[in-house]
């Protein structure tokens, strides 16, 4: 009998180490909320924050100890950064503080417009190509041609045809956009028509409007929103080369493509012209893309690690 | 093989004939009376009218677009309403810079992109990959003409050790010519090199946990034999595909690269025919950029078989 004292059974490894496991495993605590998602995710969260500041910015451009930016006074043209003029004067004498902080609603607006539009437009056609098979050949083959022009110089010939505003601006770059988003959501819907629930909807007879509606439209949503952060980037980087070009926003609007379009023929005795503009844009577009990544890498995990 | 490629080539002519479609519209759409143009201001209605007729305006647009397509298969894009010069020839003044400068910057940007990616990926989550990825997102967000800015005032104005703006053909020597276009193609390839090495990273990282990395190296091969041949050519394909795609960036970037430092190419004509608006040098532009683009892509395509003799077609 005392060999199986000795033999008594052994404890298995895992439970061994049982008590201790609360100690060997951090506690994982479950956020919720906004809150909650912001914390798990800060590069949305310091990309969101940076975004509203320029928001902010643009919505109170007024009230910011701006001037009105188109003022003209050629008495104090190009005039270096100043306790009075931040961010100097250009060959006009124009504040560039004012108008650069006026010029931050173009590109938001411009670059918000377009994430929405082109989003809604490549859904709707994603949509109608991933369940009409006869559509979507043509479809296809349409955006297949659409994207052999390279973006930036679609945009270009679209803005040569009409005259220069905000309005032509945002329509000419969301077409642009618009092959990109619909393949995207082509490509999600294909996948999902193989889903088990979607073969079961279609089984207990639920109508193709109803199966879009309710199974496939909520699961294009992550990826349109994360393409759609990819789009507002891009089209406010479109934008500001338009109207660096001159074929964008009128030089009468402040725009930051405008501003560096002005301040190109002196930015080699000038450079701070230039400098004000392309700091905040590349602030702005990096907050987008900041928030887009964080958003891919909370929607999928798994790209997470790769990309 | 033969007939992989001939059918490579022709699914790219419906591609073609939509991009021929869209910008002759662009073309037909475009405001101004070309007949109203030519026939200048003290012409009769009549006058403007017979003009029209000679020039074919008043036939509908399938039979427009038609002979339009046909002449520019003959290599017949038109002629300038600016310059009253043929499309072509001004295109062929400009082309050399514009493909000098797309060439030196996709070279640049393979020899810099691919060997960032593939140590990023090797050392995984250190320092030297957060670094490499944390430039990478921040080349996506600087538009290329600031890019361009900072290079030209830093290593132009400052430093004094490249020319700040212009061009010097080829054939006036080797190094005054490259000496011009560092500085654009760096600011140029900053996107494309961010775009590049994210890929490569992403697509070594897959390739680096297969079995047969772990034979090399239980096999004892050198870790820069793994990385650069084992690995690097079976993380190829979609490294290779952007490549094909990011020309896109390299074309729209170009046109902007060409205004920030002066250069004489195809991308000063585009602005200066959007400032006169001047269609037909637009249209013969977008048709050559986006038949670039496609032939670009067939070759990837094509490519794809000798990098990974595994697809076979």
């Amino acid at each position: 009998m005392t060999v199986l004292t000795t033999h008594t059974a052994p404890v298995p490894p895992g439970l061994a180490i049982a008590p201790q496991l609360p100690e060997l495993l951090l506690p994982v605590k479950i956020r919720r909320g906004i809150v909650g998602f912001l914390r798990n995710h800060p590069t949305v969260a310091i990309g969101g924050a940076l975004l509203l500041c320029l928001v902010l910015v643009g919505i109170f451009a007024p009230y910011l100890g701006t001037v009105d930016p188109t003022a003209i006074a050629p008495a104090r043209r190009t005039r270096a950064p100043s306790a009075e003029f931040w961010f100097g004067t250009d060959l006009l004498g124009r504040d560039i503080y004012s108008r650069v902080l006026y010029g931050a609603r173009v590109s938001l607006t411009v670059g918000l417009s377009v994430a929405l539009l082109a989003s809604l437009a490549g859904l709707a056609i994603g949509l109608v190509s991933g369940f009409l098979r006869r559509a979507d050949t043509i479809l296809m083959r349409f955006m297949d041609g659409l994207m052999s022009i390279p973006p930036i110089l679609l945009a270009i010939a679209l803005m040569a045809l009409t005259r220069g505003s905000v309005g032509n601006v945002i329509l000419a770059i969301t077409i642009a956009e618009i092959p990109r988003v619909s393949r995207l959501v082509r490509g999600v819907v294909l996948s999902l028509r193989e889903q088990p629930y979607v073969d079961a909807a279609v089984a207990s007879g639920t109508r193709a409007p109803m199966i879009i509606l309710r199974h496939i439209l909520p699961n294009t949503l992550a990826p349109m929103l994360v393409q759609a952060t990819y789009v507002c980037a891009s089209a406010m980087i479109v934008e500001s080369i338009l109207s660096f070009i001159g074929a964008g926003t009128p030089p009468t609007i402040p725009s930051w493509g405008n501003i560096m379009a002005e301040g190109r023929a002196l930015w080699q005795i000038k450079p701070y012209i230039v400098f004000f503009p392309a700091a905040f844009l590349s602030a702005t577009v990096l907050a987008v893309n900041l928030v887009g990544d964080g958003l891919r890498d909370a929607f999928d995990p798994r790209m997470a690690k790769s990309l | 093989m033969v007939s992989y490629i001939l059918r490579r080539v022709l699914a790219t002519l419906p591609v073609m004939a939509i991009v021929a479609l869209f910008v002759f519209s662009l073309l037909y759409i475009a405001p101004g009376d070309p007949a109203a143009v030519i026939a200048g201001d003290q012409a009769s209605p009549a006058d403007v009218e017979r003009i029209r007729q000679s020039l074919g305006l008043d036939r509908p647009f399938l039979v427009q677009f038609g002979s339009w397509l046909w002449l520019i298969l003959h290599g017949d894009l038109g002629t300038s309403i600016f310059t009253n010069l043929p499309v072509t020839s001004l295109i062929a003044q400009r082309i050399e810079p514009t493909l000098s400068l797309m060439t030196i910057t996709l070279v640049l940007t393979i020899f810099i992109a691919v060997p960032l990616g593939v140590v990023a990926a090797w050392k995984a989550g250190s320092w030297v990959d957060r670094a490499i990825m944390a430039f990478a997102v921040s080349a996506f967000s600087l538009p290329v003409f600031v890019v361009g800015y900072i290079l030209a005032y830093v290593f132009a104005l400052e430093l004094e050790w490249f020319p700040v703006q212009g061009y010097t053909p080829l054939a006036e020597g080797f190094w005054p010519w490259l000496e011009n276009l560092i500085l654009p193609a760096v600011a140029l390839g900053c996107v494309y090199i961010a775009l590049i090495a994210r890929i490569t990273r992403a697509s070594m990282l897959e390739v680096l946990q297969q079995d047969y990395i772990r034979t090399a190296r239980a096999k004892g091969l050198g870790q820069r034999n793994i990385l650069f041949i084992h690995a690097l050519k079976n993380a190829a394909v979609p490294i290779i595909t952007v490549i094909g795609i990011g020309v896109a960036l390299l074309i729209g970037g170009a046109v902007v690269t060409e205004s920030v430092f002066a250069i004489p190419g195809l991308g000063r004509l585009t602005v200066d025919a959007i400032l006169r608006r001047d269609y037909p040098v637009i249209q013969g532009i977008v048709l050559l950029f986006s038949f670039l683009y496609v032939l670009v892509n067939l070759v990837v395509d094509l490519t794809y078989t000798l990098v990974d003799p595994r697809i076979r077609y």
